[in-house]
């Protein structure tokens, strides 16, 4: 790995120390994370600077629809969203406010930002802790949150259409 | 001849390089584990540790075992997961303290890890989507649900795909 590793202070001890607890430990342990999360966020945004996320936009627009039920317009959105939480959010708003979809696609897409949000920034980024520790590869880590992602956007998608149909067979039988 | 000069120089400062690019970001991995990570790791040893001495630890644990056993964890976990409720940093900074302490093993620390990320922040993350992008108040309450939902399926669905690792 390009992290590297920090040199032992005694044998097979690093600075950090053997044994710590409490708040001086925490401190400690949050040091021997900066080096990871540099490098990592340093990674993504070169990958961003290169147009990451113009491909990725490229490669999910047409199963958007399909897989969530939302437009094919909310692809440069939904790619945002996987490293920023802000940007996704401000640009629903905008598409949205010009009537590129619905208020219940809004609702849909907005439930699949909401968990987890920003989910590649996150995972290395506030989950920087469990990084070493996880048992799994961090691909597939953002790929289990992605799927759960997936997965709330369709309970709301479903919740909303159950809804509609329940209102309308209502409102059919009193009108009628 | 002045102007082109001035031009080009314009247009590098709108795009940066791949160095500047990573340095950018490095910079900001750097701010996010200062004004993140590490006040994040402080409070959830510090809250553990104050659990531990207590013997809190041990009575939450057992009160809420059975329900965490239904995701392969025990009941301590439950600490991760409350912790993640305020903070995505703090949750996965609490489970990490519970390994470290030896409660959970790494195979269940890996378990709580997409869950404390999917279900993080839940009344910080509120604001900054749901309420950023307009969502229909009307769903408020579903929106709020939806986090918590998907973090149960992820911790189910970690504990899977573990067995095939």
């Amino acid at each position: 790995m390009l992290t590297g590793q920090f040199g032992q202070v005694a044998k097979g001890v690093f600075f950090t120390g053997k044994g710590g607890v409490g708040a001086r430990e925490g401190f400690m342990f949050a040091l021997t994370l900066f080096p990871t999360l540099m490098f990592a966020l340093g990674c993504i945004n070169v990958a961003e600077s290169m147009g990451a996320l113009r491909a990725a936009e490229k490669l999910f627009r047409p199963i958007l629809k399909p897989f969530m039920g939302i437009p094919g317009a909310t692809g440069l959105a939904f790619v945002s969203s996987f490293t920023s939480s802000d940007v996704g959010a401000v640009m629903t708003k905008g598409l949205a406010e010009e009537k590129m979809m619905t208020d219940d696609e809004r609702t849909i897409f907005v439930a699949y930002q909401y968990a987890g949000s920003a989910v590649v920034t996150n995972t290395f980024g506030t989950g920087a802790a469990l990084l070493p520790i996880s048992v799994l590869p961090v691909g597939i880590i953002i790929g289990i949150i992605f799927i759960v992602k997936v997965i709330g956007a369709n309970i709301v998608r479903f919740y909303l259409k159950w809804h509609a149909t329940k209102n309308r067979n209502q409102g059919g039988a009193v009108n009628g | 001849m002045a102007e082109p000069t001035a031009a080009g120089m314009d247009l590098q400062k709108v795009k940066p390089s791949i160095v500047e690019e990573f340095v950018a970001g490095a910079k900001k991995g750097f701010y996010i584990g200062a004004e993140m990570i590490a006040p994040a790791m402080v409070l959830a040893f510090v809250l553990i540790e104050f659990l531990n001495i207590t013997g809190l630890m041990t009575i939450v644990g057992t009160a809420v075992g059975p329900v965490m056993a239904v995701f392969g964890l025990p009941g301590e976990a439950i600490v991760a997961l409350v912790a993640a409720f305020f903070a995505k940093a703090a949750g996965c900074a609490a489970a990490a303290s519970l390994y470290a302490q030896g409660t959970i093993t790494a195979q269940q620390a890996t378990i709580l890890f997409p869950a404390c990320v999917t279900m993080g922040t839940l009344i910080g993350h509120f604001v900054r989507i749901v309420i950023t992008s307009n969502a229909n108040k009307k769903w408020h309450g579903l929106l709020l649900c939806i986090p918590v939902i998907d973090a149960a399926i992820s911790m189910w669905l970690t504990r899977i795909i573990i067995h095939f690792f």
